[in-house]
């Protein structure tokens, strides 16, 4: 998600599942969907069976490469190596769509002069040694223009602008951001142009070095370049699929970045068939992180703010709102979240409540974060709600060091998960545990109701089959409970920050006294104060305290003011199955966020003048007097009635705005500052290496996280040579807690194991079906060995380099079958950006037991 | 009625095992309770073979090839074969051909005699233990009878198995394999057309039948086919037949699958099991 948004302006999917099978070219690279998303080759198939080719990238040839057109093996931890070769392949050979990156792409954009990669060093521009981070300063564009913040007339209508709402009462007072128009250059000759500064960053970038570097025999290599860079035809198009094979790496975020520039050449986003399809490892992730779950965003993407950087509103809505685009009104979306948050409390006068949001600070709170903070003594009581970090947690060994290090765990799950039990684990004494450790048993997916948000943000309302067993509770009646009992006691005892949760806006129980979803599904589409009548979608929400908004992105999606409490009857649980269009958008199935789009960027599937490049696959067109859609347009493509949108008083005509969520209305091939290692990929090696970085003359990414944390121990590559990789497999489900606890699926897969090649089996006396040991000075894990031709050696740098891999769905605690943990020798490093662990790529040794 | 067919395509089939669990759910055929008490198969492959318990799995063999690896998946279960060796051999009449070509076992006719065990030329039925029965696959009669899609087919998410018409399901599988081989797959081939007088399950074998285990020229055993002579002739009461030809079936048919295979196949026996198992 963090390569997306910088990219594009939203950090979520482009497309939808059945979209697939519009596309030309599919290519599942750090994703193995046949696998870990069967459901997907619904849609893949149906894509080849009208000729589309299925091109599988994966260090081992997997379910999903069984059933490939074409399977290409590449090293874990190579991927910017692969995707910086083929942008290379499609500039080098004239490939890319031309209309779309000059239009629609910052490809026309000068960039300040001082801007520079140095690949003697690996290091771009602004590195300062001393704080051993980038200051940024010159990786901007060159000012054409600087153009105030209009609070007042739009000289085109002779109107109110759009952005003048600021000036209405209630609205808070900020200094209102500009905008910085930059430089362009439509020759695209410019040395300092974006264009030609990404043809001279990846000149480097040749096949020789590329299959050098990644191990994919060259002509393997061209042929998936061939087949893919075709979709850069403009009628085609092509598809990526990833997952954690992408993100679960140091440099992750600018693995997604490196898809999203590839897709900008070939003019795939946007389009029916096209896209960068994120398939999420969990239902409801996609609406997970929607929620705010991470620590560094807030609800619908909006960032939590920093102490030091956002000391009050004013200052938080001037840095976050930008001065042109879409996210200008931005004021809107965080008033109302306030407004959502503390009701009433909130108001102008206080800054709506600003100062009881939680702040970050310089501690980082991401998953690997908080366990450094427990052996810092920063954190000492911990609630895991159906996460099970013993299992799944990076160098989970020390993950479970650290939970006996706690003062109190609340463990809330389905099953009596490792993590709940994790002073049971071997290596521990349970007497020196001192932890108080509370279970509190959950209700599964089919004795709750509420939505979940599939990765194609389809967010589908799901409802109650069966009550819960026993004393198991749904997640919003514990939540509920947990809520109420605080509140009593900050109530009676007071304590520190005690605001922050009396004043807590909480109108979520019904009359029954009962926590009800349907209110909090309300207070997430959004409502005007004064009345409680939900709004039709986020254009009617405003700065002035006026509207409450929980989620904005979602609003819309359950506004049927008739039935508020019925989830039949909200656009989220609607189940109509029409397609008009046949391309497989289903509008009346449940609603997809934002606005109940199906492709998000859809102005960029016509060309300039609106004509679609493709008719079959059309999504938007302007017939030369209005605007014909098959989905809802992503631009602004009318002036309606403000008193009733459905009657729409002229239509806007085709300009080339197609990514309206950016600044600059432009998808960033070059990212300027947006991520932390970097405007443009670039390949470093994996934190643990078996080889020297080829492509230049840094080693890891300079920015990763945790690198220097004790606990990491990391992997010596003389005496740990051996790649390793985890994954997850079709019959069982993350760190096992359910599947394992369910019989038939205990019977598909019944044991641990890892998967070594036949030469590297020779090697060390290995025989199918062997018990071995895979270890690291993390940890030491026995399983059994499947040897495969599935897996081969890599020829990297003239040598030989093997990989293995393990799923990492096995543990102690279970009902039907226990094994060793993966994650005891992952390491806990993360992404520069994200810091999501690099669990798929690092070092161990493997020798018979 | 026409007679129908299950279509299962192995150029399709992502060897989910969705099929296998939910014949276990629809079915209501246990796994074990115990704690780590399955057997490692060395492969992704769930168990060696079908069991009393187990009326349906997906197998698993994988060979390096120049062109790169053939990870083959078949789809094991009942054949519901038009000439069944099973029914032939069952001295109590449990087995029965219903119109639409399904072959039923009713459990609660049979004795456990485990003829139909060794009779099939793909060993197909097992014997349950706890029941004293022999077990296999329906093609869920108590679904079709009513209109639905066998429980396998209704839970395949790629559609690799389709049912309906066999004339419909053999065209389609005939034009599968036309396809395979214009994407340069030679040895596709279509299994179930005319073994065993024509089966109601049909598999396209995208690597050809032996990559995938399927028998080639299967046919009913010879002892079998003397026994449908002899059956209405002895005039001898169930438990007469039961007692006479018993002995003679459990040692004398001898007909295994893998033996057959290994008659029409190179590869020894021990070998494919190491690859497969």
């Amino acid at each position: 998600m963090a390569g997306l948004a910088p990219s594009f302006g939203r950090g979520a999917m482009t497309n939808h599942f059945c979209d697939f099978k519009n596309a030309d070219v599919i290519m599942a690279i750090g994703s193995n969907n046949a696998e870990n998303h069967p459901v997907t080759m619904a849609w893949v198939q149906e894509a080849r069976a009208k000729g589309a080719k299925y091109v599988v990238v994966d260090p081992r040839f997997t379910r999903s490469a069984a059933l490939a057109d074409i399977y290409a093996p590449l090293r874990s931890g190579t991927d910017i190596a692969f995707f910086g070769g083929l942008m290379k392949y499609i500039m080098d050979k004239d490939l890319w769509q031309k209309e779309y990156v000059e239009n629609y792409t910052n490809a026309t954009y000068l960039v300040n002069p001082e801007y520079a990669f140095d690949d003697a060093t690996g290091l771009f521009s602004s590195w300062d040694d001393a704080t051993a981070a980038y200051s940024q300063d010159n990786w901007t564009y060159q000012v054409a223009e600087e153009k105030p913040w209009n609070s007042g007339v739009d000289p085109k209508t002779g109107k109110p602008a759009a952005t003048s709402y600021v000036t209405a009462p209630g609205v808070p007072k900020f200094p209102l951001p500009s905008s910085k128009v930059a430089k362009k250059d439509p020759t695209m000759q410019d040395p300092t142009c974006v264009w030609q500064l990404m043809k001279a960053h990846y000149a480097r970038y040749t096949p020789e070095l590329v299959s050098s570097v990644t191990g994919c025999p060259q002509d393997k290599l061209l042929e998936v370049y061939e087949v893919f860079a075709a979709s850069g035809a403009p009628e085609k198009s092509g598809t990526i699929l990833y997952a954690m094979g992408q993100t679960q790496h140091t440099y992750g975020s600018q693995n997604v970045r490196a898809m999203a520039v590839l897709q900008m050449l070939l003019g795939n986003i946007g389009v029916a068939g096209g896209g960068i399809n994120a398939l999420r490892g969990e239902a409801n992730v996609q609406g997970s992180t929607d929620m705010g779950t991470l620590a560094n965003t807030w609800p619908s993407y909006l960032s939590t703010p920093v102490a030091s950087k956002h000391p009050d509103l004013s200052t938080y809505l001037s840095l976050e709102t930008p001065g042109s685009g879409y996210k200008t009104n931005a004021p809107k979306w965080v008033v109302s979240l306030l407004k959502e948050f503390y009701g009433p409390y909130a108001t102008a006068e206080n800054d709506y409540a600003f100062d009881m949001m939680p702040k970050l600070n310089k501690t980082n709170h991401t998953h690997i974060g908080v366990f450094e903070s427990i052996q810092e003594d920063i954190v000492k009581g911990m609630m895991c709600w159906g996460q099970n970090p013993a299992v799944g947690g990076p160098n989970s060994s020390f993950e479970r060091e650290m939970l006996g290090k706690l003062d109190w765990l609340l463990a809330v799950d389905l099953w009596e998960t490792e993590t709940a039990q994790f002073w049971k684990a071997p290596g521990i004494d349970p007497a020196s545990i001192q932890t108080e450790v509370y279970m509190l048993p959950a209700a599964g997916h089919y004795e709750k109701q509420g939505s979940i948000s599939n990765s194609g943000r389809w967010i589908q309302w799901r409802w109650k089959a069966i009550d819960p067993p026993g004393e198991a509770k749904d997640d919003l009646e514990i939540m509920h409970e947990l809520y109420k009992k605080l509140k009593a006691l900050y109530d009676a005892d007071g304590g520190p920050n005690a605001e922050q949760l009396t004043k807590l806006h909480w109108p979520y129980e019904n009359a029954e006294g009962l926590a009800d979803i349907t209110l909090v599904a309300q207070g997430m589409n959004g409502y005007t104060v004064a009345d409680g009548k939900l709004v039709s979608n986020f254009t009617k929400l405003a700065a002035d305290g006026s509207t409450a908004c929980g989620v904005w992105i979602y609003s819309g999606y359950f506004n049927n003011n008739d039935a508020p409490n019925d989830a039949t009857k909200q656009p989220t649980g609607s189940r109509l199955k029409d397609d008009p269009s046949g391309l497989g958008l289903y509008p009346k199935w449940a609603f997809a966020w934002p606005v109940n789009r199906r492709v998000v960027y859809n102005r960029a599937s016509a060309d300039v003048a609106g004509k679609p490049w493709n008719a079959e696959k059309m999504l938007v067109s302007w017939d030369g007097a209005k605007w014909v859609n098959n989905d809802v347009p992503d631009f602004a493509f009318k002036v309606a009635d403000p008193k009733d949108p459905t009657i729409t008083l002229s239509w806007i005509p085709p300009n080339n705005t197609a990514f309206l969520m950016q600044s600059d209305g432009s998808a960033h091939l070059y990212g300027l500052n947006s991520m932390k290692e970097g405007p443009f990929p670039e390949h470093y090696e994996p934190f643990e290496s078996p080889t020297k970085n080829l492509m230049n003359g840094g080693q890891a990414n300079p920015m990763l996280t945790f690198g220097k944390s004790a606990s990491v121990r990391p992997s010596d590559p003389k005496k740990y040579p051996i790649v390793c990789t985890t994954y997850r497999l079709t019959e069982h489900w993350q760190t096992g807690g359910m599947t394992r606890n369910i019989p038939w699926l205990v019977e598909a897969m019944p044991h641990m194991f890892v998967e070594i090649s036949e030469e590297l089996a020779k090697e060390k006396g290995i025989a199918n079906k062997d018990r071995v040991r895979v270890f690291n000075d993390r940890g030491d894990i026995e399983m059994y060995a499947i040897v495969t031709p599935r897996f081969k050696p890599f020829l990297c740098d003239g040598k030989t380099v093997h990989q293995v891999g393990m799923p990492w769905h096995w543990g102690y605690a279970s009902g039907g079958s226990t094994g060793a943990i993966a994650n005891d020798i992952t390491p806990n490093v993360g992404d520069a950006n994200t810091s999501i662990p690099e669990y798929k790529a690092f070092l161990v040794n493997v020798e018979k037991v | 009625m026409a007679e129908n067919a299950i279509l299962y395509d192995s150029s399709k089939c992502s060897a989910c095992k969705g099929c296998q669990v939910q014949c276990k759910q629809w079915n209501m055929m246990p796994s074990s309770l115990g704690m780590n008490t399955s057997e490692f198969t060395g492969s992704y492959q769930s168990m060696p073979d079908l069991n009393g318990d187990t009326r349906l799995m997906i197998e698993f063999r994988e060979e390096e090839k120049n062109n790169g690896i053939e990870w083959a998946f078949s789809r094991r279960s009942c054949f519901h074969c038009t000439d069944p060796a099973c029914m032939a051999v069952c001295p109590v009449g449990a087995y029965s051909k219903l119109e639409d070509g399904t072959v039923k076992l009713d459990k609660d006719k049979c004795i456990g005699c485990k003829y139909c065990n060794g009779a099939c030329p793909f060993e197909i039925p097992k014997y349950r233990e706890k029941f004293g029965v022999s077990n296999k696959c329906t093609l869920c009669d108590d679904r079709t009878g009513m209109g639905r899609e066998p429980a396998c087919v209704q839970t395949c998410p790629a559609a690799a198995l389709t049912y309906g018409p066999r004339d419909s399901m053999l065209t389609a599988g005939k034009a599968r394999i036309a396809q395979l081989k214009t994407e340069g797959y030679g040895n596709a081939e279509l299994y179930g057309e005319t073994e065993m007088g024509g089966m109601h399950v049909l598999h396209v074998a995208k690597y050809g039948l032996e990559a995938h285990g399927l028998v080639r020229g299967a046919q009913t055993p010879p002892m079998v086919q003397l026994l449908d002579l002899i059956k209405p002739l002895t005039g001898l009461g169930i438990v007469a037949v039961a007692g006479a030809l018993g002995i003679s079936f459990l040692t004398g048919i001898g007909y295994k699958r893998d033996e057959l295979a290994a008659e029409v196949s190179p590869a020894p026996d021990a070998e494919k099991e190491e690859v497969s198992s």
